[in-house]
């Protein structure tokens, strides 16, 4: 049985966006949402349940680690940490993501044609 | 190391499932909680924006291997529940399923070493070429290929390839007795150039192969090298045979190697020895120096490639060699049509007509694959039907939301375990069946290895998961998308029309195979009982043959021979059964002489052909084999002037229109006695039960002086009073062996003799006639099924029909016209087919064509039959529904 994903992510997207936050440093899980929200100034909302699925993909994957610490609030959350193979997929993605980006800007005649 | 990582987790996650979830419920927990305080939100409203934590849950578990676990531990709960389930319709299945890969797995074991596979032991097999040669015949100059060359042929060829070490001649005799004498087991024997095995690439196990000194033409080295399985059955296996020597006859050969295990040479039938060619026995009549003379082909040719054989034209320039070698030897006849032809090691592939055998063989394949068919179309209809009858049970698992996917590959997969259960049972039959097939096809062949190996099992394998695929497709494609409101609803009877048609379909395409099959197996029955009902001229079955053969210079001479076989003759003639008793020299149809003869008015060569050939025998033997006589009588008893008794043929091909009573015929020279022709016979078979044309025959006294009786082995004929030929069979061979001591003795019928001759027809019957029962089974039992199902399904509207006051005989008709329309489209489908494809088998048929309309009428006429009966059945029973109950069924 496989629930939709209700994200309005493209698929793969969410992935790489947690790579990216947690390029800044290791965080938990509601901080990474909370920061995904920030950085895109609220234009892309996740559904908060939907990140964790996609955190256990990339624990599964050996992208991230987790390990359970205390939250400056005191409380036990668990903590995510960026691996050495997270940084290079999130460098592999980003260019990528780049050259489609570009190449749609291109259609939309947003861009200089190359 | 990050897939450590990513591995470790995984690891974790799986083998503590527990501690998973408690994590994920303390996580979800405190971003709940965190969310809560930052926004200063409801409980309510932040699980509102965290969305449903189960399904997250899940679709986490889903991720681990743990989750795989779960899919694939339903899956096997689902699948056991499945095939226990309704067990009278799984058993149908594996049963049907089991005939039709089992059918295919004896048949492979046959076809596969025929056809497909190398001999054993030989390395790089590919790269070894068999040579054929192209005669024609004289007489009519129908052009024969054969593998039979003479030494000097073989020269020939050697020096057409530039490379004549790597052309080996060999030839087989599987004649020789072990020991001296001839009461030794029989062990089949190769001589063979000394680069046989180097040409083969035959690894030798012990010791070493002979050398080119070791075969010296007209020297006989006297080493031998011996099989893997004749070193364990008769050398007991022991460490060092080498030097061991073993007697064949008057020969004694020293042991010098062992062969690899597995080797037995090129041919079907096994070899144990391997002797230098130079030390092969001369055949009878040939010279000191027999390999020069151009008259013997008992030789086969294999060269390995590239060895000039790869040159191109290589076929055109050793024909031409061939053709100018002819020419110059045979100045008279030079046959200078011959060609030569390059072809593969595997025997059957060569540039021949395959013999009946062979034919039958490759046939089996396709009847083979027919009755895989039919039990394919049965399994796929009674996968549907066990689909249907879980339509609500798999309504209800779409609706909650089962993956279509998954539910397809579900339904697959039990197909496949229910294959796969026929598998099992198909590998039994397979080796049953292919030990059987190869026995009744192959009897001369001793076979070294099991029918069922590794090949067969891994073709058994892939063809119960190819047919698993085929029957589990169509149902699951057909079962994964109901009508789910219909379903659902209780008593719903919708959606049934749209299965029916290719339930129909199905029923169609089974008739058609059957009536195949079924066609196939009427017209070998009728050719069976045609070449049964031949007149060969003999009385076969009462004719008990006695023969002696004696080892190589073993026979007594010939007065004193001739005396014991005369007083056999008088022995037997007393013992009770026994009509008549006669003496020859040939036994009948297994081989004859022939001479040059002369009457008055024609010269020899104005005689047309076929040459006619001549008879030495008693002057009982007419009366002993049962010819007729025609006209006059048969040879006197008492001596007197030359006699001699023509057939029928003869008269008419030497004396056309005139009466051949009392003419002349000289034998071997002009100047030679008068036989006077005292009488006329009935013509009779000279080699074959199936003969083109008939060959003139003539019969001489065997005590006939001047042209001898042929070559000397004395031949007891006794015609025994019909029910005692076993007993007076059993009786001459006591006589023979005891006035024949040391001497290898058969009495048998002559019927008996030329068993090997009708074998291939009641091969052909037995085989067809059994798959086309088989397959009217298997097709009458699936109408039945459906039919009943349909039936079973309609019973609410039969009982109403019956209530409204419908006839029983209406409802009946009813139902049977259906189920026999459907059959009679196959009927049809099935005739036409047949009739297209009849010239397929048209070589194998004895006095019927394929397009004979009583066997095609009869076929049609049993199908319709038993369709009617399996229709009649549950039609019968629709009848006898009682409104009240039908009505309140839902």
């Amino acid at each position: 049985m496989t629930p939709h994903r209700r994200s309005e992510l493209v698929p793969g997207t969410l992935e790489m966006l947690i790579l990216r936050t947690l390029s800044l440093g290791p965080n938990h899980g509601y901080a990474i949402s909370q920061q995904i929200a920030r950085l895109s100034s609220d234009v892309l909302q996740v559904e908060q349940g939907s990140l964790y699925p996609a955190l256990e993909r990339l624990l599964s994957s050996g992208l991230v680690k987790a390990a359970w610490g205390t939250s400056p609030t005191g409380r036990k959350a668990r903590f995510y940490t960026i691996t050495a193979s997270g940084r290079k997929r999130l460098d592999a993605e980003v260019s990528a993501f780049d050259h489609v980006a570009l190449a749609i800007a291109r259609v939309l005649g947003r861009a200089e044609p190359a | 190391m990050s897939w450590l990582d990513g591995l470790s987790h995984r690891l974790r996650s799986f083998l503590f499932p527990g501690r998973q979830a408690r994590e994920l419920k303390d996580e979800f927990a405190f971003h709940l909680e965190q969310d809560e305080r930052h926004h200063r939100l409801d409980a309510a409203r932040a699980r509102r924006r965290f969305g449903n934590p189960t399904v997250r849950r899940e679709e986490v578990r889903a991720m681990t291997w743990g989750g795989r676990l779960d899919v694939i531990r339903q899956d096997l709960d689902h699948l056991r529940h499945a095939v226990l389930r309704d067990p009278g319709s799984v058993l149908l299945i594996v049963v049907t399923l089991s005939l039709g890969i089992g059918a295919n797995a004896a048949t492979f074991a046959v076809f596969d070493r025929a056809f497909l596979r190398n001999p054993a032991g030989v390395r790089e097999p590919d790269g070894v070429r068999r040579f054929w040669i192209e005669h024609t015949r004289t007489g009519d100059g129908v052009p024969f290929r054969a593998q039979s060359l003479s030494y000097q042929m073989y020269r020939v060829l050697a020096g057409a390839t530039g490379h004549p070490g790597n052309i080996a001649l060999f030839a087989t005799d599987f004649a020789l007795h072990l020991g001296t004498g001839l009461s030794g087991p029989r062990v089949g024997a190769v001589y063979a150039t000394s680069n046989y095995a180097q040409v083969l690439k035959v690894p030798i196990a012990q010791g070493r192969f002979f050398g080119p000194a070791e075969d010296r033409m007209g020297e006989d080295a006297g080493v031998v090298v011996v099989s893997h399985r004749f070193w364990l059955r008769h050398l007991q296996g022991k460490s060092a045979p080498l030097g061991d020597s073993i007697t064949v006859g008057r020969r004694h050969y020293r042991v010098i190697g062992v062969m690899a295990s597995g080797f037995i040479g090129l041919d079907l039938r096994a070899a144990d020895l391997w002797i230098p060619l130079a030390a092969m026995p001369r055949s009878e009549g040939a010279g000191p120096r027999w390999w020069e003379e151009p008259v013997d082909y008992p030789f086969r040719a294999v060269a390995r490639r590239p060895g000039g054989l790869e040159e191109p034209g290589f076929e055109e320039r050793a024909s031409r060699l061939m053709r100018s070698y002819q020419r110059e030897t045979f100045k008279e006849h030079a046959d200078t049509m011959v060609r030569v032809f390059v072809g593969p090691l595997i025997e059957a592939r060569g540039p021949v007509p395959l013999g009946q055998d062979m034919v039958i063989m490759t046939r089996l394949v396709g009847v083979s694959v027919i009755v895989l068919l039919i039990a394919l179309a049965n399994v796929i209809n009674l996968l549907l039907m066990r689909a249907e009858a879980r339509r609500r049970e798999i309504a209800v698992r779409l609706s909650l939301g089962i993956g279509r996917v998954r539910l397809v590959r579900l339904l697959i997969l039990e197909a496949l375990v229910l294959a796969t259960i026929a598998g099992i049972g198909a590998t039994t039959l397979g080796w049953a069946g292919g030990t059987v097939l190869r026995r009744l096809l192959f009897s001369f062949v001793e076979w070294t290895e099991p029918a069922l190996d590794g090949r067969v099992a891994l073709f058994t394998v892939a063809i119960t998961f190819v047919a698993g695929l085929l029957a589990g497709i169509p149902p699951a494609l057909q079962a994964s998308r109901p009508n789910l409101t219909a379903a659902l609803k209780s008593g719903a009877r919708q959606g049934v029309r749209e299965r029916a048609f290719l339930q129909r379909g199905l029923v169609v395409a089974q008739a058609a195979l059957s009536v195949i099959l079924l066609v196939g197996a009427a017209l070998f029955v009728t050719s069976l009982g045609k070449v049964r009902a031949l007149d060969l001229g003999y009385e076969t079955r009462r004719l008990v043959v006695g023969t002696v053969e004696h080892a190589d210079g073993d026979a007594p001479a010939a007065p004193a021979f001739e005396a014991r076989a005369r007083d056999v003759a008088t022995r037997m003639a007393g013992v009770p059964g026994v009509e008549v008793v006669a003496r020859t020299s040939i036994v009948p149809m297994w081989g004859y002489a022939s001479t040059k003869f002369y009457t008055d008015r024609d010269s020899a060569e104005s005689i047309p052909r076929p040459w006619p050939v001549y008879v030495s025998v008693t002057p009982e033997y007419f009366d002993a084999v049962g010819l007729r006589v025609v006209q006059g009588r048969t040879l006197s008893s008492e001596d007197g002037a030359p006699e001699v008794v023509i057939d029928e043929a003869m008269a008419r091909g030497v004396w056309p229109g005139r009466n051949p009573m009392g003419q002349c015929l000289r034998l071997a020279t002009r100047d030679a006695p008068c036989h006077t022709v005292v009488g006329v016979v009935g013509n009779s078979r000279l080699s074959y039960v199936i003969e083109p044309e008939t060959t003139p025959r003539y019969y001489v006294r065997l005590d006939q002086k001047g042209i001898g009786g042929g070559p000397p082995g004395p031949v007891i004929l006794a015609r025994a009073r019909p029910g005692t030929a076993a007993l007076v069979a059993r009786e001459l061979r006591a006589e023979l062996t005891a006035a024949f001591p040391g001497a290898a003795v058969e009495a048998s019928t002559m019927r008996d003799r030329l068993d090997p001759e009708y074998r291939p027809w009641e091969l052909g019957a037995i085989l067809f006639s059994m798959s086309g029962a088989l397959a009217l089974v298997v097709a009458v039992v699936g109408l039945y099924s459906i039919v009943a199902y349909q039936v079973k399904r309609r019973t609410h509207e039969f009982g109403i029909r019956i209530a409204l006051g419908a006839m029983t005989a209406d409802v009946i008709s009813q139902v049977v016209r259906s189920g026999v329309g459907t059959v009679a489209v196959g009927v049809a489908l099935g005739l036409a087919i047949s009739l297209a494809g009849g010239r397929l088998v048209s070589s194998m048929l004895f006095g019927v064509t394929a397009a004979n309309p009583a066997v095609l009428a009869g076929v049609a006429a049993i199908l319709l039959a038993a369709a009617c009966f399996a229709a009649a059945v549950p039609a019968w029973r629709a009848a006898r529904v009682d409104p009240a109950i039908a009505l309140r069924d839902d």
